[in-house]
């Protein structure tokens, strides 16, 4: 349970992050394309608040990620060619940009509704914007369209992941895997260099 | 009319009114409200009621005779939010196809220990008849006089709210009710 990344593997925090997070924010989507289209109820109420939770926890857990991605040290790339290196942070960055950007226009679209926002029952936070019905629709289409979004990006990070994993046989995916630990001695492929 | 005047009118006022045979009898007269607040996932929500009607007989110096006969058309509550004022009219709280009317009618004025005057009566909602106290402030005002009560019920009490709404942690048991009148003589 390495507590820092090293040059083999991702640290416990690092994977934890990410697979919770993956948990969370795939989890919380199909859970509101199921709810959204059940009748009218206070469970059905109870269900958006638990989303409109869960979103928020994926925010907060953003911010810590990004905290402990400052402090922590990174593997490094596998070799790929640049472009692929390129493509790689392209996508990285366009899924830290859904990350964020799929709770904050929940948050919003929720105040635009004028919908009170308790978070597990327990405390309730501000609107980030005022009531308007108008505002509301919109917001609501860009939060449902971001996270079809993000299935998209998930496409060539998830490609991108199995293509190391098979095709290139390296520890790209396996040092990120819940429980995967480099291949011991594993040697880089002759002609390249890292 | 200068102050000692006014000072001297309110006096004399003062001392007629014991001997008024009968408490002053008002009608609602228009800007008057009535309104409740409850709590929905932790926050407060407003709404008023755009149909109610009222007999008033008060007067300050004779709390005896005073009394409140209130009417209310439950269907009419507006809170400012679509879905719930949709919700509100149904079986699933006011069922104001069954029960269009809430009434309210006192029993009589106590004054509590800060000296305000408490309206003690009995609300009938959603088919249920529970006793409801009101905190009253009266003042005179030109032309009639303007009233305003304050007080709280218990939502289930009343069995508004049915089935799964009956949830206190989504919709809070607590509900306030205020009113303002504008008084005007009968």
């Amino acid at each position: 349970m390495p507590l820092r990344s090293d040059h083999t593997r991702w640290s416990t925090p690092a994977k934890t992050f990410h697979w919770v997070m993956a948990l969370l924010i795939l989890g919380n989507g199909a859970f509101a394309l199921w709810m959204d289209g059940l009748k009218p109820s206070l469970q059905k109420i109870n269900m958006f608040a638990l989303h409109k939770s869960i979103g928020l926890t994926v925010l907060a857990l953003f911010l810590l990620r990004v905290l402990w991605r400052a402090i922590d040290r990174r593997p490094p790339h596998a070799p790929a060619p640049r472009w692929q290196a390129l493509a790689a942070s392209a996508v990285h960055g366009f899924l830290y940009l859904l990350i964020v950007a799929l709770p904050l226009t929940g948050w919003a679209f929720n105040s635009a509704h004028g919908y009170p926002l308790q978070y597990f029952k327990q405390f309730n936070l501000p609107a980030l914007v005022e009531k308007n019905d108008t505002l509301s629709q919109v917001l609501g289409n860009v939060h449902e369209y971001l996270f079809w979004f993000l299935l998209l990006v998930l496409v060539p990070h998830i490609a991108g992941a199995l293509k190391h994993h098979v095709v290139d046989r390296d520890d790209t995916l396996r040092r990120m895997l819940p429980f995967g630990r480099a291949k011991q001695g594993s040697p880089t492929p002759p002609g390249d260099t890292p | 009319m200068n102050p000692t005047i006014r000072r001297l009118s309110v006096l004399g006022l003062a001392l007629a009114l014991p001997f008024a045979a009968t408490a002053a009898d008002y009608k609602v007269g228009s800007g008057s409200t009535l309104g409740f607040s409850g709590k929905f996932q932790g926050q407060q929500f407003d709404g008023s009621f755009g149909k109610f009607d009222a007999a008033i007989s008060y007067d300050p110096a004779n709390l005896a005779t005073a009394k409140f006969d209130v009417t209310v058309d439950v269907a009419t509550a507006k809170t400012g939010d679509t879905d719930r004022d949709n919700a509100l009219p149904t079986a699933d709280f006011f069922d104001a196809s069954k029960f269009p009317k809430a009434h309210y009618v006192t029993t009589g004025f106590t004054k509590d220990a800060k000296g305000d005057v408490v309206a003690n009566g009995n609300l009938t909602l959603h088919g249920v008849t529970k006793p409801v106290q009101l905190k009253v402030v009266f003042n005179p005002a030109a032309g009639g006089a303007r009233l305003s009560v304050t007080g709280s019920l218990k939502r289930l009490a009343f069995g508004v709210g049915s089935g799964e709404y009956k949830d206190t942690s989504t919709i809070a048991d607590d509900v306030l009710v205020n009113g303002t009148l504008n008084l005007l003589p009968k």
